[in-house]
């Protein structure tokens, strides 16, 4: 699963638009499963599952008949784009409402079928373009869930302007700013492009003025916020420093490092906030 | 099959859209109703023609005893001169004048005999009601090419004008109606692929490996089906108004199809140029309702001025809405129809042509 992370008008659509053969590139060209976009543009569109930005269903059809017209379309057979839509539906939790014509469907639901459409078919390569735009925070999860299992069985590519979504789906990135990939790695990856310092959490009872005295001179970047003290620095060694902590008489009930994390990473390589 | 699967579709959305559906049928019905509750029913055509004997032969008594009274439209004024008979219809009495000259027996013999003649007939009508005095011209002209046995002209060839049907106002108002119904498709059927457009489902279409033929096909098919209907009912309800069909029904349907697939094609044109819904149904009404007028869906176009004429039969209704009348009020057959059909069909492939070609370019634009 491959995710393009990048805040709106960073390029994540008309890249997604170009491979999919619905753009044509001004100039230049790429290969999907080996076909040139530009000049094979039909073979490339047999070999890919696209599920848009906008969702975009037919609205006075069932989710049975939505995904058999995209299968039939891509080719399947009628029986059998009728027993893969069956099953898909069951997969994607629409099973109770596979007869209900789709404008009655929830935000959530139709963003399930819609995923289900770029999935119908068996395509070597799907798309999902912004998969949970204006989804609630539950409704994100749950599909998040949905995605997740097709790990490992499919190549995804994504688009994403949540950073969360980004971390927890993809197994590889490309931070887009302004038309370009500005970085790509594994989440871990990029998030290490931000630790040029570290950050140790210390929960600690009994910190006296003397204890965080010495402690802010022997670490140049302390915060305090009640109990919890933040250690940041250059190569912290987490042993030497729960050591030195203790050492001012402090009793240290936890300790750990702060993971970076991807927001750190995009901030770093961009110098832009990602607005959620 | 693919365009199959998408005309299934797309005839399933707008079914189960009583908006679309509703405006489709909704609209042309409400003409429909209006004109045949207006013009409906019992309430046929009667212009009371006057007529001069200058003759006085056993042949233009014939003709004025026994043919004229039997033309369903007319009921027939005896005057003594042609005076008396402009000042009857200076004064509205009358319709029109009609002046038998002199040796008009003659010439009616000589054209039975089959030698070479020259019929005459003086008319004076009243230019402020053209469309009433059109007819009246035409009807004239048909009973003496019948009375003297005088061939049809060429233009319509074989056909032969039955002068002894009874013209009704809703024969002449239907068969506009129901082209001014298959022109609605116009917005109608853009609408549809605008919708798809702007929403983004056609991206997810574009994306599978259709095409462009079946996209077109697929939406015009589903249209086709609409219309189909369309044409059935608007005929049904013209003939529960009293519209009597004198000619070929399949032709009269064959010309109504051929319509439906033209405005099916301009609608894609349409839809494949405009980027937005708002943009597109602006379009087609700015397209669709002057045509209705310079085809003379309403009333006829003979009365128009020449260039306006021009304009009108350039697109396909003029002829569609001519033709249609032909063979519905006077029974003309497929020969004296050819031309228009001819002129419809070409307007059809065309537009269809021009429609993929528009969609082909622009969905990868």
């Amino acid at each position: 699963m491959f995710a393009l992370l990048g805040p709106n008008g960073s390029g994540k659509t008309t890249t997604i638009n170009m491979l999919c053969c619905l753009l044509k590139p001004t100039r230049g060209t790429a290969r999907v499963m080996g076909f040139d976009i530009n000049r094979e543009a039909r073979s490339v569109k047999t070999v890919i599952g696209v599920s848009p930005q906008e969702t975009t269903l037919s609205d006075h059809l069932s989710s049975l008949e939505n995904l058999e017209l995209i299968a039939k379309l891509r080719g399947v057979p009628p029986d059998k784009a009728r027993k893969w839509s069956a099953a898909l539906v069951e997969i994607m939790g629409l099973g109770e409402r596979r007869k209900d014509q789709v404008r009655k469907f929830s935000g959530g639901m139709k963003r399930r079928l819609s995923i289900a459409m770029a999935l119908i078919a068996d395509p070597a390569i799907i798309f999902l373009d912004e998969p949970t735009l204006g989804l609630d925070p539950q409704a994100r999860r749950a599909l998040w869930e949905y995605i997740a299992s097709f790990k490992g069985e499919k190549t995804i590519l994504l688009t994403t302007h949540y950073m969360e979504e980004a971390d927890f789906l993809s197994d590889n990135i490309a931070v887009m700013d302004s038309g370009k990939i500005a970085a790509m790695g594994s989440s871990l990856d990029l998030k290490t492009l931000s630790m040029d310092k570290h950050t140790i959490i210390i929960n600690a009872w009994n910190m006296t003025l003397k204890a965080l005295d010495d402690i802010r001179a022997k670490y140049p970047e302390v915060k305090v916020n009640g109990n919890s003290l933040s250690i940041s620095g250059k190569m912290l060694d987490f042993k030497e420093t729960t050591d030195f902590v203790h050492s001012t008489g402090a009793i240290i009930r936890s300790a750990y490092f702060k993971e970076p994390s991807l927001e750190d990473a995009y901030l770093k390589i961009t110098g832009k906030e990602l607005a959620d | 099959m693919r365009f199959v699967s998408l005309a299934i579709r797309n005839a399933k959305e707008t079914c189960r859209d009583p908006l679309a559906l509703g405006f489709l049928i909704a609209f042309p019905l409400l003409f429909m109703l209006l004109f045949g509750a207006a013009l409906g029913g019992n309430s046929s055509l009667s212009y009371t023609i006057g007529v001069v004997d200058q003759d006085k032969t056993e042949v233009s008594g014939q003709f004025i005893n026994q043919v004229l009274p039997g033309v369903a439209i007319f009921k027939i004024a005896p005057f003594e001169s042609a005076d008396e008979a402009t000042e009857a219809l200076k004064n509205a009495n009358i319709k029109a004048a009609l002046v038998i000259p002199a040796g008009f027996g003659d010439e009616v013999t000589k054209n039975w005999q089959q030698q070479q003649s020259n019929i005459i007939l003086e008319l004076v009508y009243d230019e402020s009601d053209l469309t009433v005095s059109s007819q009246i011209v035409s009807t004239i002209n048909a009973t003496i090419r019948d009375f003297a046995r005088v061939n049809i002209p060429v233009t319509i060839n074989t056909s032969h004008i039955n002068v002894e049907t009874e013209v009704s106002q809703i024969d002449f108002i239907a068969p506009g109606i129901i082209i001014f119904g298959l022109l609605i498709m116009v917005p109608t059927s853009a609408r549809i692929m605008v919708r798809d457009k702007e929403t983004g489902f056609m991206a997810r279409l574009l994306a599978t490996p259709t095409y462009p033929w079946e996209f077109i096909a697929g939406y015009s098919a589903s249209m086709l089906i609409v219309a189909i209907f369309q044409i059935i009912i608007f005929i049904l309800l013209g003939i529960a108004f009293g519209m009597t069909v004198v000619g070929n029904m399949a032709l009269a349907f064959l010309i109504f199809f051929l319509t439906a697939v033209c405005s099916i094609s301009i609608g894609m044109i349409v839809a494949a140029l405009a980027k937005s819904e708002n943009q597109a149904e602006p379009l087609c009404w700015i397209i669709s309702m002057p045509l209705a007028v310079l085809s003379g869906v309403w009333f006829s176009q003979e009365i128009m001025p020449g260039y306006i004429q021009f304009l009108g039969n350039i697109f396909p209704y003029s002829h569609a809405v001519s033709a249609a009348r032909m063979v519905i009020i006077r029974g003309a057959e497929f020969s004296a129809v050819s031309g228009s059909i001819v002129f419809l069909a070409c307007w059809a492939v065309i537009a269809f042509s021009l429609g993929i070609i528009l969609f082909r370019y622009k969905m990868r634009a």
